[in-house]
């Protein structure tokens, strides 16, 4: 199955169940069709997918850096859980109600977080590129640290492994332009996070295909030779790529604690919840461009925003199945859309030495 | 190689998720000076989940304040560990009750309490058919009927306090499950026939997260329920419940809390909380215990707590519970009154 002309067939596809979908939504706003249309359609639904989207595009930009670079990076759930939780932590310590040097609290938290999965990141790269270890081993090992080190620290602090509450992000309104319709509530009254997500990802696709470095990060993954050839340190190149990979995963996790947590829970898969596994699903059917990750994470995010929706309808399909949707849709993507062409040098350590 | 490492993932996240071994928490000395030892094995999530866990371990604090006690605890965290942790209590043979905390203990202790027919045990929230086990069980339906008694009443009253207010043209209230089990769904149960009872032509919204941890799914089904119009949403979800409790926040609504008084245990969204529904786990620890240490331990049987022995009862948030005006709460009691008398029967499951 590896012609485009397969492709176009799926998307013909689905592109006329969509059109058949909205014909009989509007026809008949009463059946099924139509019940889905109005939630499809309504500004709740639009605004609860920005904010669930925001975890899973930062962390899946940042995978695609990595990735690229040709370190596999799956513990990107652990460095989500580790900025998430430092992020709180830390607002939790300065007092979330006040400001220090004319920055809230909330932002000196934000900025930990992003420092706690930054120095994640650096660990792993450490591991990685020095040591040259398994990468889809360490990267388990950054995530299987993160989940337990998260609620033992919390039972440290708060005697519990879920964290006291700090408070949430305001929404930023801006005045007029938020008065205009559909535009004004999804970008002119949303909260920062929100911003932060939509900014990376032009930053993010801006840094993989308009400059030196970005072209360095695609040929350390597919032919570290040449660019060693060429005098590129690849080694600098992959410490860089999965650095930012940290940063990036460490905006959306601390983004979404203090956006849209305002606590953490650390039972179970703590709050973040598989959404970084969710994200590499998300770059990888994105054939790693990160506006497509930006797209993928909105399918994921809106569906899981419609079957929330779709529950309440109380329609007789049993609930595990209505969450089930979101799920099912990526692994269908995947399938059908998804060109995945992994870089040639993935996975495989760099040693410049041999020979 | 793309295909290998997601199955990979897979496979690698379930054992992962499997190895998480915890480790038993520490062993003191079971003294025999003392009334009672007691040994604690909790509910996977353990202390400071301020619900279930926190609840039995208030009760035990309580016996140890009261009386003569020393008590010990372990705090498993995955299912296959709840039976060495049992047996670890009732094997050294220091400890005159061993009280397994949660349903998913029920396997384990079959077998431990066959195991060791001179060791005293009590299980929460299930029931185990052993000479030696005491099971107590609450009448969670109840409970939730009551609450949805509550709901409906104020649904269709304009009623403001604290941070929220009805709206009186809706007549909509919610329900926020974590999973699907029976247990759950008994909560859902109740609260739906609780609202029916009042008035049926109030519409119930009843969602599943599917995870009780998952703060930001809950916040996200609560603020979509008062979208539609809902005044007021129960939740029996565990922390992902935080999250209605943001939504009531955020959307100038009302909820109502499960386990404990979660105007209390989450006092930041006191001024949200209407009521909750209470589940006294303390209280029955500290009856086991008490009965123990008074030579009245009765094993092979099954107590049931419901209303009538204040098991389950409706606790008014400390905030805005005061504000709910008095022919409400009124109309609740009597509510209460007849299901203890048996007037109203509440349906045990979906």
């Amino acid at each position: 199955m590896s012609s485009g002309l397969s492709r176009r067939t799926v998307l013909g596809a689905v592109g006329a169940l969509a059109v058949l979908w909205l014909v009989a939504g509007l026809a008949f706003p009463d059946s099924w069709a139509g019940a889905l249309l109005s939630i499809a359609a309504s500004p709740s639904t639009h605004t609860a997918m920005l904010r669930l989207a925001v975890p899973i595009a930062l962390a899946a930009i940042g995978g695609i850096f990595a990735e690229k670079s040709g370190v596999i990076n799956i513990g990107i759930e652990g460095l989500l859980i580790v900025s998430a939780f430092s992020s709180i932590i830390v607002t939790f310590w300065l007092g979330s109600g006040g400001s220090t040097l004319a920055l809230s609290h909330h932002w000196w938290g934000f900025a930990v977080g992003v420092l706690a999965s930054t120095l994640f990141a650096l660990i792993f790269a450490v591991v990685c590129i020095d040591f040259k270890a398994d990468q889809i081993i360490a990267g388990l090992a950054v995530w299987l640290i993160a989940l337990g080190l998260a609620p033992f620290a919390s039972r440290i602090v708060f005697d519990s492994p879920n964290t006291a509450g700090v408070g949430r992000f305001q929404n930023v309104t801006v005045p007029i332009l938020s008065e205009i319709p559909l535009l004004g509530y999804l970008l002119f009254d949303t909260p920062p996070q929100v911003y932060i997500m939509l900014g990376a990802a032009a930053a993010g696709w801006y840094l993989l295909n308009r400059t030196a470095f970005g072209r360095w990060v695609v040929a350390s993954g597919e032919n570290p030779k040449a660019l060693d050839t060429a005098g590129v340190d690849v080694r600098r190149v992959r410490y860089a790529a999965v650095l930012l990979s940290g940063i990036f995963a460490g905006l959306g996790g601390a983004g979404f604690a203090l956006g849209q947590l305002g606590t953490f829970a650390g039972g179970g898969e703590t709050a973040i919840g598989g959404r970084g596994f969710i994200a590499i699903a998300t770059y990888l059917f994105a054939n790693y461009h990160p506006i497509g990750a930006l797209g993928g994470s909105f399918l994921f995010a809106g569906l899981e925003a419609m079957q929330i929706q779709l529950q309440n309808l109380g329609y007789a399909v049993p609930t595990e199945l209505i969450r089930t949707i979101p799920y099912a849709t990526v692994i269908v993507v995947l399938v059908f859309v998804g060109k995945t062409q992994l870089p040639e040098a993935a996975g495989e350590p760099y040693d410049g030495d041999e020979e | 190689m793309a295909r290998d490492r997601r199955r990979f993932l897979r496979a690698a996240g379930a054992a992962g998720l499997a190895t998480m071994a915890g480790c038993v928490g520490g062993f003191g000395e079971g003294g025999s000076e003392t009334d009672a030892a007691v040994g604690m094995v909790y509910a996977t999530g353990g202390t400071g989940d301020d619900s279930f866990n926190d609840m039995a371990q208030q009760g035990v604090q309580q016996a140890d304040e009261e009386f003569d006690i020393t008590y010990d605890e372990a705090e498993p965290e995955s299912v296959g560990e709840f039976e060495g942790a049992q047996r670890d209590f009732a094997a050294s043979g220091d400890y005159d009750l061993v009280s397994c905390i949660g349903f998913a203990q029920a396997d384990a202790l079959s077998g431990n309490a066959e195991e060791y027919p001179d060791q005293d045990f009590i299980i929460v929230d299930a029931a185990v058919e052993s000479d030696n086990v005491r099971s107590y069980n609450f009448d969670e339906p109840a409970g939730s009927f009551l609450v949805g008694t509550l709901s409906a009443l104020l649904t269709g009253t304009e009623f403001a306090a604290g941070n929220g207010e009805t709206n009186p043209d809706e007549s909509v209230v919610g329900f926020v499950g974590g999973e699907e089990s029976p247990l759950i769904e008994s909560f859902q149960a109740g609260f739906e026939a609780g609202v029916e009872h009042v008035d049926s032509s109030v519409e119930v919204l009843s969602s599943y997260v599917g995870d009780f941890n998952d703060t930001a799914s809950g916040q996200e089904t609560a603020r979509s329920m008062y979208n539609d119009g809902a005044d007021i949403v129960f939740h029996a979800a565990g922390r992902t419940g935080v999250g209605v409790f943001q939504a009531a926040e955020a959307e100038g609504r009302f909820a109502i809390g499960v386990d404990d008084d979660q105007s209390v245990s989450q006092e930041d969204y006191a001024d949200v909380i209407l009521a909750s529904m209470v589940k006294r786990v303390d209280e029955a620890v500290f009856t086991a215990i008490e009965s123990v240490i008074n030579d009245e331990f009765e094993g092979g049987e099954t107590e049931r707590l419901g209303l009538e022995e204040d098991g389950v009862e409706t606790v008014y948030g400390q905030s805005i519970g005061d504000q709910i005006p008095d022919e409400i709460t009124e109309e609740v009691e009597t509510t209460r009154q007849a299901i203890i008398d048996g007037e109203i029967e509440v349906p045990q499951e979906l």
